[in-house]
This record gives C-alpha cells, structure tokens and sequence, in this order.
C-alpha cells in the first residue's frame, strides 16, 4: 500500500488532486481511496488530503500520519506548515516550485522531487497568477515520481472526472509528468537533505474548555498569503484608507501614524493595494 | 496620525477564518465599532459561526450566543428579555445573520421580534447566496446570477427569480429605524449604526457583503465593487428612522448597471438585453425611493400631520 498526504491552498485543487488521483488509481484496476481533512476550507487556508492506494481492498479508515509520498501545491506552505511530519524513512517529497530538489529541506533519507507546476499550469490557461490550478500538473509529476498511477490511467481520469477544460488538463498533467526533477536515491540517503531545517513548530499552547475563551490573535493566517502588501512611506499621506477597509483587522499605526501590515494575519486579499488613493501599497508575491 | 473618520476601538481580531477580501467581516469589524464592547451577538447558522470561533479561540471581543438557523429573532427577544431581567439597560442586543438565515430560514422569527417590537437590533449581512455551504441561491440572490444551484449552462438562465426586498418586507412591520449599510462607505456605515444603537425599538440593517469566492471576483476588487454597488443603483443607500426615508448617498446620475455585473463572474453569461431589463428594474426603484422620500419630506413638512402610529409605540 502507498499513502499519500497533499498539502495546498483552499481554491487550489488538493481535495480534488487525491480525488483524481484515486480515480486513476481505480482505473488503473488498483483499490484505491481517498477523502480530504475538514478543516476550514476558505480560499487560501491550508488545506489537507489524502490518499490510498493497494492491490487489494483497504480496510484502514484513519487520516494519513505516516505517508510515503508528500505533495506540496503551494510552496509557501512549507515556510508555515510542518509538511514531512511523520514521512517514512525511504519516502518522497514531491513540491510545486520552479526552484531545484537540492533548495528542499527534507527529513535524512527522504526524496526530493520538484515541479514547476504553476509556469504549467498557467501556460495552459488554467487559473489566475493569483490563484494558478496546479493540481493536474502535479499529479502528473507524482505519476512519474512515483509510479502510484500510469499516465493513460491519470489521462482517462482527467478525461471523465474534470468538469472543466478536460484538454487544457490533460496537458498540464503530460507536461507535469515529462517537466519533474527526481534526485537520485543515493543523494537522499547521503542526508545531504538534511541541510536546512524544516519550519519550526509554532509553539502553541491553546487552552481547550467548552466556552472559546482566547482571541483568535493565538492563531496566525500569514500562511494564506501568496501576495504580501509592501508599503512605500515615502508617498504614504497617512490617509488610513487601509486601515479602515482591512477585514482582517491586520493594519496597526507605528508611533507616527504610519500604518503597518501585521504580517501575522495578512491574508494578502489587496484590498489596501486597490484603495490606497496615492497608490504607495504594491503587492508582492511572496519569495520562497 | 491623520484625523480617523470611524471609530478606533477594533472589537473584531485578526486571525479569524473568513476569506481573504470578505465583505462580511469587514461589515462586522465596523459594526462593533459603531457598537462597542456593550453588545451581545446572537449567530446563526452563517458564514460567521464559521469565521468567529477557530475552535479554542474567538474572533469576536463581545458575548456570542450561537443560535439555530431559523431563531435569530426569537433568540433576541429572548436575550433582551433575560437583560431587562436582569436589569441590565446598557446592552445592545444584535442578531447577525446572513441573507439565508433572514430571507429564507429565519423569516418568521424575524417578522415576529418586529411584531412584538422587540428592543434589539437585527442585522442581515446580505452576500446574496448560501455561501458557508458552497454558493447555493437564496431568496436574496439577485435575478440572473450563478449559483452551484441556479447553473447558466445548457440554456439555463440563472437564478429565475427576483431578490427578495427584505427591506420592503421589514418597513411593512413599521420598525423604530431601518437602513442599507454597505461596508466600501464606511462612514455613512458608522453612522447608520450608532444612530440604530441610539434608537429604542425594534431595528433592522440590512448590510450588503461582497463575497470575492461567491460572486466570482479578485479579492483586492471588493472595496472598489461594493461602491459600484450603489453608486449604480443596484443597493442604494437610504434609511427609513419613524416611517420616514431619507437617500444618504446620491451621486446626480447613477452609473450603468453593467459596470456592477460585467465585474462579477456570477454574471458573465448574462446577455445585453438581460442586462437591461437589470436596468430597466433598477431605475424604476431607484425613482420609487426619491419619490417616497419626496412625499415623506412635505408630509414632515406640514405641521398639522399626524405622528406615525410606530413612532409612539417605539418608544415602549
């Protein structure tokens, strides 16, 4: 049996990525099964899901805390979200991102495969810059990496089960599938992997009762942001504009009225950037 | 620091589970400016259950009483009547609930706290759909719009019906204060809410909420598309205080409804001549208001008019 665990974005396509994985899988003449994590799924939010794979009936109903396999949509998750958590020794990291699998920090052992699924997906019409659909490519990565499904099987499953540009995707996954870089096994196992650390734990002692009795400030939503509000004060008019049509509250004032983004709870909408009248806010995307 | 133009309490925190660019939780962040920290919210089932409580924390700086999808107005006849017990006199009593749970499932909840002339103020943040449950249509959803219910392929139209006038609806039931509040006017907002915290009787505001996922648009565009809203005719901007209407936003001539719905992707599909006949129904509206607030204004204006039958009552 393979186990497999996505990490991405609400909006992005993680859900449907192990749905359709499953669905190749299960054309393919596997057992397969999948299901998401219900979480909050709001556009941008991190979200989980997960699939199974076996040559024979599956009886395991539990969520994935050990996967052999972990795909990453958003590289800015990997900043925020612990995403090798539990990975098995000999598994592989498999991250959307137009950087090299030597730029991964990933458990001694572990494989690193990466993808530039965004430039993939975006030069098939698929998504917004803001909010490319990556998924298709990504699995067609995964197919390669992996070998959990063939390419025809992944084709056919995109083919009956993506309700909308089924050609565009069924690109995307081919050029997912021949774009993929794989270290070598023998790199992993050097640990030379290792070299980086992964993201820290936020350390985060909640309190648990039956009345919520602790502000959500306890819980930070910078990890929703793919575009990050870079004020330029030197054209700022102290206008507050930004602070006043913020709905996450993320806008505070420095001592001498300048406004400033709480970079913990921005969630990068661009409402300050469109409102701000001298045009000083520029929205950038976030640099992994 | 420049002058602030709303208040600068922020009742609302950071951290909360609402969309980025959501029109509903700014409209909450303003309207516990305008309310402060003296106020108990009854919730129903909403996008706002959702957005306030990442379990173990709460968004919201005020008491929460998390009601069912259809009671919103009984559970603040309830709330107030356990304050006057208590003797408490300072507190705002506030149902919030979204177009669903006010024009569909919390109807007659609503019209009965307005027939009993409950002392609270009811909210309804209208983003036009059931939008926690994924963009299914409500009696709020305006006609021709997409939602996962009311599809625009194979020849379907939309959603075929009118939006429902909540606002029609509830000045039949004669409340003490009733206004539209949109949250891309922020000050005319805080206005309208600390005039509602300041009258007695039953009040109603009928907040409009753009909904980046639901109605189909980028969500740095939600400030610039709330303002289209009214500045087009689409949710005009007025408050009715003792059976009296007032405009409090006119612009000379409103802008052409299609700048408001070709900026949507709920109405992508829509064909000029249904865009017209947008237009058509918007001016009518639109005129039937400055005609009403007109004939209101000279009955004022004569001395020897008698005083709405609601205002003498409000004031129990």
């Amino acid at each position: 049996m393979i186990e497999i665990r996505f990490h991405g974005r609400g909006g992005q396509g993680a859900v449907i990525a192990a749905e359709l994985l499953a669905q190749a899988a299960f054309l393919d003449g596997k057992m397969p099964q999948s299901f998401p994590f219900f979480g909050v799924e709001r556009r941008g939010a991190p979200v989980t899901a997960y699939a199974r794979i076996d040559d024979k009936p599956i009886g395991l109903r539990t969520s994935i805390v050990a996967p052999d396999v972990v795909v990453v949509l958003d590289p800015g998750l990997l900043a925020t979200t612990r995403v090798t958590d539990g990975i098995k020794p000999g598994g592989l990291l498999l991250v959307n991102t137009h950087r090299g699998p030597e730029s991964l920090a990933a458990p001694p052992g572990v494989r690193r495969a990466v993808v530039d699924a965004t430039r993939i997906a975006l030069s098939h019409g698929l998504g917004t810059t803001m909010m490319p659909i990556v998924n298709t490519a990504v699995l067609g990565a995964l197919a390669r990496a992996t070998g959990a499904v063939s390419l025809e099987g992944l084709t056919r499953a995109v083919e009956q089960f993506v309700p909308a540009r089924p050609q565009d995707n069924r690109f995307a996954a081919r050029d997912g599938y021949l774009g993929v870089r794989i270290e070598a096994a023998s790199e992993a196992a050097s640990g030379a992997a290792a070299a980086a650390p992964a993201a820290p734990a936020r350390p985060r002692v909640l309190p648990e009762g039956p009345v919520a009795s602790l502000s959500s400030e306890a819980i930070d939503t910078a990890a929703w942001r793919t575009f990050t509000p870079v004020i330029h004060l030197d054209r700022c008019t102290k206008c507050n504009f930004c602070w006043k049509f913020c709905p996450d509250d993320a806008i505070e004032f420095d001592d001498v009225g300048f406004p400033k983004i709480r970079l913990d709870y921005c969630k990068g909408c661009g409402i300050c950037a469109a409102e701000c009248p001298p045009k000083t806010i520029e929205m950038v995307a976030t640099e992994i | 620091m420049a002058k602030l133009t709303i208040p600068a309490q922020e009742l609302m925190y950071p951290g909360h589970a609402a969309c980025p660019g959501c029109g509903a939780a700014l409209a909450m962040r303003l309207l516990l400016k305008g309310l402060g920290p003296r106020t108990i919210l009854s919730i129903p089932a909403c996008c706002w259950t959702v957005i306030a409580t990442p379990y173990p924390t709460t968004a919201l700086g005020v008491a929460v009483l998390d009601s069912a999808f259809e009671a919103t107005g009984a559970s603040i006849s309830g709330l107030r009547a356990g304050a006057d017990a208590l003797g408490l006199k300072d507190v705002n009593i506030v149902g919030f609930a979204g177009d669903g749970g006010t024009a569909d499932i919390g109807l007659q909840a609503l019209s009965g706290m307005l027939e009993r002339r409950t002392n609270a103020i009811y909210v309804m943040y209208d983003n036009e759909a059931y939008m926690n449950t994924g963009i299914q249509r409500s009696g709020a959803t305006p006609w021709g719009a997409w939602t996962t219910t009311t599809p625009t392929v194979h020849g379907h139209p939309g959603k075929p019906e009118l939006k429902k006038d909540m606002m029609g609806i509830v000045l039949a039931h004669r409340p003490a204060y009733a206004a539209t509040l949109n949250p891309s006017f922020a000050e005319d907002f805080e206005r309208k809410v600390e005039r509602a915290r300041d009258i007695v009787g039953p009040r109603f505001l009928h907040i409009l909420a753009p909904c980046p996922p639901g109605w189909k648009f980028d969500s740095a565009q939600t400030i610039a598309l709330g303002r289209l809203a009214t500045d087009t005719g689409i949710f005009p901007l007025y408050e009715v205080v003792e059976g009296r209407l007032r405009v409090t936003r006119k612009t000379g001539s409103l802008k052409p409804v299609s700048e408001y719905l070709t900026a949507q992707g709920r109405f992508r599909h829509l064909k000029p001549e249904d865009i017209e006949r947008i237009q058509v129904g918007v001016r009518a509206t639109w005129e039937e208001l400055l005609k009403r607030e007109r004939e209101d204004l000279s009955r004022a204006m004569t001395p020897s008019a008698p005083a709405p039958a609601e205002a003498t009552l409000a004031a129990k």
